[in-house]
């Protein structure tokens, strides 16, 4: 409600500025005015109205031209100086102003949209690919538009299978990774206790230091020995050790090392207080661990937490080279099919952006439930760059608030 | 064993403790007899609350015994756990389980390791906090409660666990001069119902006029200690009558 009023006194107001944006905004009309009409046009048949707008948006720029010479002529006091300030011209110049939007937009619904829509509905009808980039473009997706479907879905399924299962083997991995040897522990569990930390350290090292294309490759083949051992044969071995299993496998190990990283560094952050004051009631570091600091740091990490999907399906891309049907092997396919390299990889980059920037969206909407800081949309694939952020979320996000928040530009009291 | 002489509830003895190559206790001997209120006094980093966390093991001695029901806390491999059971402690920063309410942070002990039924985990837990005035704030989230509200239903937590010792961590100290009064309160009451008490503190008054013995420690060691009203009008060092002179009578 706030943010219509303030969007109504935007739109009602006079401001004294208003040639600065919408000069632009004239000079991009008069651009598109300038450009070939496409056989969809709708000013095709209305060429009086096309050079009334062009002349309109001409007249526009000669009248910010104007303006912008009076305001070096009286720098100081434009304000009261200007015609343009004044109450009825003002008044007139604001209106004039919704014109020139309107215009450009008839010009760019008219060139653009239907000069897309044109090209869209010519190169559906071809039999052959056509040369020009987007019709080119138009003409793959839809003849391997099942490809292209079958890729994005395993890419998904991929990316949030795999940032499911890999979430709970850390959670588990995390439990071994902060133990630490209590006085009262008897040496079997001492043993234990370090025995699991270590693991973790070294897996972490390990999976965070090496490629995840290594770690696809050794997977799928290891697997696929591993069978070929006990007598399997090939087509026997792919209907249990998929190429879409064995990256599923791959991406989940990999992201369990991130994700744990991330969940400890959640924990570390939980205030150390917490862990004193439970252990002083007599419990002990499991029950400690269990009922007040996990429960507290998986919060604090939730935000770096939900950033591992977003990592996942733009890494995913990298299993195609096991030959997982993701979208980017889906990708390479088609390219292989027509040899439309730049076409088909600036389709590709434009569904990973849509993909990973829905998720970012829904992922901010699920942790602003659970009332923690959502993430910054589109993360980093450093995972250590977003933890470090988790501990001071409160005060950042506020002057963060602060800054955004657009400040209105008045004209009817100059200072 | 002679009939008049009292067995003490905890007593340390030898105990050091450094950080590094500081050394911050020198061979502390200690003991608190059953029903006394022990005072702590003595200026930032002279070993008041590192004396005191040692007490319940959160710091680890270097060297030396606390004695606690016939066992030595500081031994290696003893079941702090259970002892810990015993002893309840007091933070100067509160310390409330952030992730649970008022009620919640009071049963968790009891439940997990009393083995008590929610039930009557939550019939002893709503007396001590009427004890300590909040029962009102039983379902509040314990984030929401004012500083003076969270150090009452920390004592009221420690209460829960029947605990025979208790120990107080400057537990006034991040307060604003108003509240400090209600958390004092809530401490003397428990003195006078013959709680064992060791109390670090910078409140004097609290000091003099509550506890049964005040000890001076300067430097990681006990400089002085004596009864309050020797301490308050009488110190014999230097040092003590140095740290005292805004509070000794004339």
């Amino acid at each position: 409600m706030e943010r219509l009023r303030k969007s109504c006194s935007f739109i009602t107001d006079d401001h004294r500025y208003v040639f600065l944006g919408t000069s632009f905004v004239a000079a991009i009309g008069i651009w598109f005015s300038m450009q070939r009409r496409s056989a969809m046009s709708f000013l095709r048949g209305a060429y009086a109205f096309e050079v009334a707008l062009y002349w309109f948006l001409m007249g526009w720029l000669a009248l910010s031209a104007v303006a912008l010479v009076l305001k070096l002529m009286h720098w100081k006091d434009y304000a009261k100086r200007s015609p343009f300030c004044k109450k009825p011209l003002v008044t007139v110049v604001r209106w004039l102003s919704y014109g020139v939007w309107a215009a450009t937009a008839v010009l760019f619904v008219d060139r653009a949209v239907m000069g897309f829509l044109s090209v869209t509905s010519t190169a559906l009808t071809q039999d052959k690919n056509p040369s020009g980039f987007l019709s080119s473009i138009v003409y793959m997706v839809d003849k391997s538009h099942d490809i292209i479907m079958q890729g994005v879905l395993t890419t998904v399924g991929l990316s949030v299978f795999g940032t499911l299962i890999a979430f709970f083997l850390a959670i588990l991995l995390v439990f071994l990774r902060i133990q630490e040897v209590d006085r009262s522990d008897n040496d079997a569990v001492r043993f234990f206790k370090k025995a699991g930390v270590l693991f973790a350290k070294v897996y972490s090292t390990v999976v965070r230091g090496t490629p995840m294309m290594v770690q696809g490759m050794l997977i799928y083949f290891t697997g696929f020995g591993l069978l070929k051992g006990t007598g399997m044969t090939v087509s026997e071995i792919g209907t249990i050790w998929s190429t879409f299993i064995a990256g599923l496998v791959t991406i989940s190990l990999n992201s369990t090392a991130y994700m744990m990283e991330v969940l400890r560094g959640g924990i570390e952050s939980v205030d150390p207080g917490q862990n004193e004051a439970a252990r002083s009631l007599g419990l002990s570091q499991w029950q400690a661990m269990i009922k007040v600091v996990f429960p507290q740091g998986i919060k604090n990490a939730i935000p770096a937490l939900s950033n591992e999907l977003v990592v996942n399906i733009k890494d995913s891309s990298v299993l195609s080279v096991i030959g997982v049907f993701d979208l980017m092997f889906a990708t390479k396919t088609v390219v292989g099919i027509y040899f439309k390299q730049v076409e088909m990889y600036a389709v590709a980059a434009v569904v990973y952006l849509c993909l990973t920037m829905v998720a970012s969206w829904l992922l901010g909407r699920f942790a602003k439930r659970l009332s923690v800081e959502p993430a910054p949309l589109l993360s980093t694939s450093d995972g250590s760059a977003t933890v470090g952020t988790v501990a001071g979320t409160g005060s950042s996000s506020e002057s963060l608030d602060a800054k955004k928040r657009p400040k209105r530009r008045s004209s009817r009291d100059a200072r | 064993m002679q009939g008049n002489v009292v067995e003490p509830l905890i007593r340390v003895e030898g105990l050091s403790k450094s950080f590094g190559s500081h050394l911050v206790l020198k061979d502390i001997d200690f003991a608190v007899n059953p029903g006394e209120v022990v005072t702590i006094i003595g200026a930032s980093g002279s070993g008041k609350s590192t004396l005191l966390r040692c007490m319940n093991l959160l710091e680890t001695p270097d060297s030396g015994h606390i004695w606690f029901h016939g066992e030595d806390l500081a031994a290696d491999r003893v079941n702090i756990n259970r002892l810990r059971e015993k002893i309840g402690m007091v933070f100067q920063s509160f310390n409330l389980f952030n992730n649970m309410n008022v009620l919640d942070n009071c049963t968790l002990a009891p439940v997990t390791l009393k083995k008590m039924g929610k039930a009557e985990a939550e019939v002893e837990a709503r007396r001590n906090l009427e004890a300590v005035g909040l029962s009102d704030f039983i379902n509040a989230p314990s984030t929401s409660l004012s500083g003076g509200q969270k150090q009452r239903v920390a004592i009221a937590r420690a209460l829960c666990m029947k605990p025979d010792l208790m120990l107080f961590d400057e537990p006034t100290s991040a307060l604003d001069p108003e509240i400090v009064g209600e958390v004092l309160n809530v401490m003397r009451d428990l003195a006078a119902e013959g709680m064992t008490m060791v109390v670090v503190t910078h409140e004097m008054a609290f000091a003099k006029n509550v506890s049964d013995k005040v000890v001076f420690m300067d430097q990681g060691v006990i400089a002085e200690e004596s009864a309050p009203t020797e301490m308050f009008t009488n110190p014999k060092l230097p040092r003590t009558r140095e740290f005292l002179a805004r509070y000794l009578e004339d």
